[in-house]
């Protein structure tokens, strides 16, 4: 039993900390957006994942032949943990869901021409699951792809693209066998983000960021652009969602939150005495900093079951997505809760404790029990996985 | 990092399972309910025997001098099998003060004798209406000759009856202090109390209980500091035996959710149902990865001050949690004596309110985080 880096993981660790330290760009981390801090939206953000490209950081668990270096996907937990604490973009969807997914299905044509632009991050990706009637019943997807001469002419909408108003291209799952099973059905296509069949429509959140849905008219996608195997697009999802899942929600800003309000907690006043003094407030801390420490345990789990190889850490990273959501949640919650009246005064307003971070983060999080599988699917997937439960729906 | 267990960790934990399956089964926890000894001579002569009381005990003096990682596996099998024994008085809290405070002496004639389980010693700590802390620590030992007497009350002493000594914390000019006392002395009343795990605890009332100076552990005043740092560590090993008493509970409940139909479905198939034991598995989960790495950081020899207190709050709660959703899946049955889940409800809360309890340790972990 080890809870300590490797003395070569540790090294990372602290190369990649104190680079992001030298590299830090208020323009490009914005602690402010919570999970959306994750997206390349940006010019200067895009001008970011390409020092992180030279810095030979993006793809660095893909294998060799496809410019990888085929190191433990643990550097890349580091690399991502590391962004996430400095609110930088992060490498979760082009390197991960994408890249890992056409290196394992993908003909030679796509590894060919994405793979190396992956790499260099010139390329942003926007992923299109979910519809207005595919939810948590994701393979309930009913974007249509019809057989045409040459390719695939898709109709439909896509819901929660929250990429798709800066993205390059466009990873999209549709329903090419309408006859088969739902879960055969699917098959995944790349289109350009900019095809004219495609009209983007903003969703902006509660938060400070916007998602959009997105409508397909008569949309061709040549042949050579359906991913891997007719039928196989939702066994391909949920194997890099089993993958991907922990890059969704890191731990670093949960736990960074954590210490912002702690240290808030140490110095500030109420009624002229230290807010630290009153007894529930420290009762809340207290429960606050034992869960980060669990969360933190799951995270271990995780990545120790990833790195044993095999099987892909599914149960330990459920257990993970739903502890850690619900915990970053309470925080802000609680955080509101210590903070008192001044609480609900919004970012940019003077009196605002910790300059609003709280309100906001309040908002933003609220999606994390419901966006990259809720808790209830999480749920399911440990009572059938991990327990053996008979299917409960 | 690496979350495995070595080889001869895997191998204690499988050899302490097998002798406790044999040894502890739910007949022998059953037997032991209300019993004033409290625990099984065959139990304890097998525990004694796999060298499991002296783990914790350095080699030079008869144990094995394990770190509190491997005691901690051991006491997640413990909590698993609901084992009555006087393990964690004697073996842990009672050798720790030793091994802390113990002149050679005191060491020589008492940790041997815990290690092979031939003396069971247990601590005399909490008193009526008053709490955890150092200033609960109210009975009164006196300057007395080349001696002291000891007058007042203890409560929750467990094991009084079948003890050798109990190591008494008293408070005298110089502040706490320790000392050792046979249970059997002039002035000893012991008072059998039930509780909610059936245990065997006692209040023990000393009146005027004469103790020579040679029987203090270690110099005056320095018995709640030595008892606070044994503490430490003891409340690791508890919320170990947590971990193990609510993985258990949880199993026994999963099993019966496969086999119990109502309206022509498995209880499990019922999504209320199979979500609470979601729930439970992944707070066991996380329980236990905080546990090992609380015992982890004290093998290391890292300051264990925030994580012992956190891994007791955290699994204590979550075997609480655990088994109230289960007993509420087992369903009317449970309310029975017949049904072995409200035995884990019963030791579950006990388990929780003793050896400091959640408002005890969440201010410890508030200390910890807030004012350092």
């Amino acid at each position: 039993m080890d809870f300590d880096f490797s003395p070569e993981e540790q090294k990372f660790a602290e190369e990649v900390e104190q680079w992001l330290v030298e590299n830090h760009d208020p323009v490009v981390m914005d602690p402010t957006r919570e999970n959306f801090s994750q997206l390349a939206d940006t010019p200067e953000r895009r001008a970011f994942m390409k020092k992180l490209a030279k810095k030979g950081w993006l793809g660095m668990s893909w294998p060799k032949k496809y410019g990888g270096q085929e190191i433990e996907g643990v550097y890349e937990f580091i690399l991502n943990e590391a962004l996430s604490r400095h609110a930088a973009p992060q490498i979760g969807k082009g390197v991960g869901i994408i890249g890992k997914t056409l290196i394992r299905h993908g003909s030679e044509k796509l590894k060919q021409e994405f793979l190396p632009k992956i790499l260099d991050a010139e390329i942003e990706f926007a992923v299109g699951y979910s519809e207005p009637q595919a939810g948590s019943d994701a393979a309930n997807m009913q974007l249509k792809a019809e057989k045409v001469d040459g390719g695939w002419k898709l109709n439909g909408q896509k819901m929660w693209t929250t990429s798709a108003h800066f993205a390059d291209w466009y990873w999209v799952g549709a329903r090419t066998d309408p006859d088969k099973p739902k879960h055969d059905g699917l098959s995944l296509f790349l289109i350009p983000m900019d095809h004219p069949g495609l009209e983007v429509q903003s969703l902006p959140t509660i938060g400070k960021d916007t998602t959009n849905q997105v409508f397909f008219e008569d949309v061709f996608v040549p042949d050579d652009y359906l991913v891997g195997k007719r039928g196989q697009g939702f066994q391909m999802i949920s194997e890099a969602l089993d993958l991907e899942r922990f890059t969704m929600f890191t731990l670093s800003p949960i736990a960074d939150r954590s210490r912002v309000l702690i240290e808030w907690v140490r110095t500030a006043t109420r009624d002229d005495q230290p807010l630290r003094n009153d007894p529930n407030v420290r009762r809340i801390i207290a429960h606050i900093a034992t869960d980060t420490a669990v969360a933190k345990g799951l995270s271990t789990r995780f990545v120790c079951a990833a790195k044993e190889g095999g099987k892909p850490p599914t149960i330990q990273s459920s257990q993970y997505k739903l502890f850690t959501t619900t915990l970053s949640q309470r925080v802000c919650k609680d955080a509101l809760d210590v903070a008192g009246a001044a609480g609900q005064l919004r970012e940019g307003q003077e009196d605002a404790p910790l300059a609003g971070r709280f309100e906001g983060a309040y908002r933003a999080t609220m999606n994390e029990t419901v966006g990259g599988g809720s808790s209830e699917i999480q749920k399911n997937i440990i009572a059938r996985r991990k327990l053996g439960l008979p299917k409960n729906f | 990092m690496d979350l495995d267990l070595s080889e001869e960790q895997q191998m204690l934990v499988d050899m302490t399972r097998g002798m406790l399956e044999e040894h502890s089964t739910i007949d022998v926890v059953r037997s032991m309910e209300d019993d004033p000894r409290g625990y099984p001579d065959e139990l304890w002569k097998q525990m004694g025997e796999l060298g499991l009381n002296g783990i914790l005990i350095p080699e030079s003096h008869g144990g094995s001098g394990q770190t509190l990682l491997e005691a901690a596996l051991v006491y997640e099998e413990l909590g698993r099998a609901l084992a009555p024994v006087p393990h964690f008085v004697s073996a842990v809290m009672s050798a720790r003060l030793l091994m802390e405070a113990g002149s050679d002496d005191q060491k020589d004639a008492w940790l041997e004798k815990i290690a092979n389980g031939d003396a069971i010693l247990t601590p005399a700590w909490l008193e009526p209406d008053r709490g955890f802390g150092p200033v609960g620590v109210k009975l009164a030992a006196k300057a007395d000759g080349d001696g002291f007497t000891l007058t007042g009350t203890k409560r929750h002493v467990y094991f009084a009856s079948a003890a050798d000594r109990m190591i008494v914390l008293a408070r005298s000019d110089a502040g706490v202090d320790l000392f050792l006392v046979d249970p059997a002395a002039p002035g000893v009343t012991l008072t059998h109390q039930l509780s909610q795990a059936s245990d065997a605890q006692y209040r023990v009332d000393f009146d005027g209980v004469r103790v020579a100076a040679g029987d203090r552990i270690g110099a005056a005043g320095s018995g709640g500091a030595a008892f606070e740092k044994g503490m430490l560590d003891g409340i690791i090993l508890l919320a170990a035996q947590a971990v193990g008493g609510a993985e258990r509970a949880l199993e026994e409940t999963v099993q019966y959710a496969k086999e119990r139909v109502q309206f022509d479905k498995p209880l499990g198939a019922f999504q209320a149902l199979a979500h609470y034991m979601a729930d439970a598995s992944t707070g066991i989960d996380g329980s236990r990865v905080l546990v090992h790495e609380a015992a982890w950081n004290r093998a290391q020899g890292r300051s264990i001050s925030r994580f012992a207190p956190m891994a007791k709050l955290f699994a204590c709660e979550t075997y609480r949690e655990v088994t109230r959703v289960c007993a509420q899946i087992w369903g009317g049955v449970a309310f029975t004596r017949e049904y072995d889940i409200q035995i884990f409800f019963r030791h579950a809360k006990q388990l929780q309110l003793s050896w400091w309890d959640t408002p005890y340790l969440e201010e410890l972990v508030a200390a910890d985080v807030l004012d350092r």
